[in-house]
């Protein structure tokens, strides 16, 4: 009896493991795979693998279409608004973690319980800023409204950072004649690296998978990041299996090398991010 | 999180009070992005949501018809029911298996580690591309899944994306079992439990299963509850999966309040559009309050 239970516990555990991962990466495998597949073999052997490796298609997509140029915009929106909003919220957090000033639970509070405003609900009122600053239609008003995503979570793992560092070491700068921004530069930033690359890392995932703002900002060809360009290539070149696959993989792949670079942190962050809710 | 105390007797010392140039400073860009992109569109969009704009003209003031037009809209009645069939499907279907799976990771079977990795995936990759995925993957003529079914039934076909009523589950497979955030929410409450209390457990003669009903489930109460509102917030505003495989349809099947919400944009509705953001938000709130109070989530347990 107990050794039955036994067994089928197993069983379960490992039923459930296989379904997770099998879910989890069957639908990517199945799309890298068919990028090297032609036309004809997507269509009539779905399930095979693909006859001969060939990076054709890929070759074909950077040289024949805009795809370099998505791909600079993509990492030119996520990489620049991560980069400026991780610097902007070290500031804030640091001050928060660090200083008693009027106003400083208010203004954590605020910061904090931005999160539980849904991002769409904002939409209207964000696009019309946008078309005033003459930003629409460009790269660099996406980049605008991506400085203020990730704005609580970072605030609250930055902070949790800076709190984590010794305050003496704060005095000791002071003694040693630092002022108030060489302390936070030189001391304080290099030791909250942990935080600062959780919350970046995260921040730029979010921004270079974003799709819902930058399709209602741009529409020039030359505006698009990678997941728009790749709405509109699907839909213009639906019959094109093999370059659809190949645009696929290139859009999907950088986030998951991201990810196999930075494992804990990304666990981490997405952690973080539940935690504050 | 508690305001710091600071008493309004104790003055702040004279070094704090330098500061204070330096420490506004700090916080002006944090600032000026909260007024800039949260603030004021809040206040826009609550405002604006009882106007009929067009974005050129100045607002008119008229009352409650954008939520009355709302609520006679067919279109948004099906967005409403298809919500509260999701955000059931969210609570139990995929709250439930991402708690499976990190109650099936606790155990650490051989390959957990794995499991836990790779499971985060489909998270890291864009929302847009997962949807084309299944797009593709559900796709009749060079779809996987109708490939599968083939070999068993050679005529078998279906569109699953663009017929009723398998467009609504359709969509719902796209993010039904990616509960990584919940298994991992769980799975770190699960690991702060402390040993001596499973071991007492057992010791008193608890089984597995009792173990797990009696003990651990109840001490991830709050994982899970978090859990919950992550799943119906992101229900709320779930957006590509459904404009990059079905745009709403077949007829309103699969219609959602974030699709409605760019459709009222793009035809210069923004009084409308904004009373759709406005509901958004409220019921984001009810959610809060009440996923809140049935798991007591204020409530420590050690």
């Amino acid at each position: 009896m107990d050794k039955t239970k036994k067994i089928l516990t197993k069983i379960l555990l490992y039923f459930v493991e296989i379904f997770v991962i099998v879910v989890s990466i069957f639908p990517i495998l199945w799309v890298i795979a068919s990028s090297f597949k032609t036309n004809g073999e997507i269509l009539s052997s779905p399930l095979a693998l693909p006859s001969s490796i060939s990076f054709e298609p890929y070759i074909h997509l950077f040289q024949e279409y805009n795809f370099p140029v998505y791909f600079l915009n993509s990492l030119l929106a996520a990489g620049i608004s991560t980069f400026v909003s991780l610097l902007f919220y070290a500031m804030g957090g640091y001050v928060i973690a660090k200083f008693r000033f009027p106003g400083r639970g208010l203004l954590f509070a605020l910061f904090t319980v931005t999160l539980l405003v849904p991002g769409h609900s904002r939409t209207q009122p964000i696009f019309s800023l946008i078309t005033q600053l003459n930003l629409y239609d460009s790269i660099w008003g996406v980049t605008v409204v991506y400085l203020s995503a990730g704005m609580a979570m970072s605030i609250f793992v930055l902070k949790a950072g800076f709190m984590a560092i010794p305050a003496s070491l704060d005095e000791a700068a002071g003694l040693e004649g630092c002022g108030f921004f060489r302390t936070f530069w030189s001391i304080n930033l290099p030791l909250a690296k942990s935080a600062l690359s959780t919350a970046g890392i995260l921040m730029f995932l979010g921004n270079w998978n974003e799709y819902y703002f930058a399709s209602l900002l741009t529409v020039s060809d030359t505006q698009r990041t990678l997941p728009i360009a790749l709405a509109f290539f699907t839909s213009e070149f639906s019959y094109n299996y093999t370059s659809l696959f190949a645009a696929l993989t290139v859009v999907v792949l950088p986030g998951i090398i991201l990810y196999a670079f930075a494992q804990e942190q990304v666990q981490a962050s997405v952690v973080s991010s539940g935690v504050k809710g | 999180m508690k305001a710091p105390k600071s008493s309004p007797r104790v003055k702040a010392s004279k070094m704090e009070r330098a500061n204070y140039k330096w420490i506004y400073l700090f916080l002006l860009p944090t600032v000026l992005i909260f007024l800039m992109f949260y603030f004021v569109p809040i206040i826009q969009v609550f405002l604006t949501s009882f106007t009929k704009w067009d974005g050129f003209n100045a607002p008119e003031f008229n009352g409650l018809t954008n939520y009355i037009n709302m609520f006679t809209n067919s279109g948004f009645t099906y967005a409403l029911k298809n919500l509260f069939y999701w955000c059931l499907a969210g609570m139990f279907l995929h709250v439930g298996f991402g708690v499976l799976t990190a109650f099936v990771l606790y155990q650490k079977p051989r390959g957990w580690k794995f499991t836990r990795m790779v499971f985060m995936i489909p998270n890291v990759i864009s929302a847009a591309a997962w949807a084309m995925i299944y797009r593709f993957f559900f796709s009749d003529d060079m779809g996987i899944l109708n490939s599968f079914i083939r070999l068993i039934d050679p005529n078998f076909h279906v569109q699953w994306f663009y017929t009723s009523p398998w467009a609504f589950w359709a969509v719902t497979f796209t993010w039904l079992f990616y509960a990584v955030i919940v298994t991992l929410l769980v799975l770190g409450d699960l690991m702060n439990i402390p040993q001596e209390l499973n071991e007492a457990a057992k010791i008193d003669g608890a089984s597995g299963w009792q173990l797990v009903r009696h003990i651990q489930l109840p001490l991830c109460r709050s994982a899970i509850g978090t859990s919950v509102i992550c799943t119906l917030t992101s229900r709320i505003s779930m957006y590509e999966q459904i404009s990059l495989t079905t745009q709403g349809g077949p007829g309103d099947d699969t219609m959602s309040l974030s699709i409605l919400l760019v459709k009222g944009i793009t035809d210069y509705r923004y009084g409308y559009a904004n009373a759709i953001g406005v509901l958004m938000f409220v019921i984001g709130l009810i959610i809060l309050g009440i996923v809140n109070k049935a798991f007591r989530m204020d409530v420590s347990d050690y």
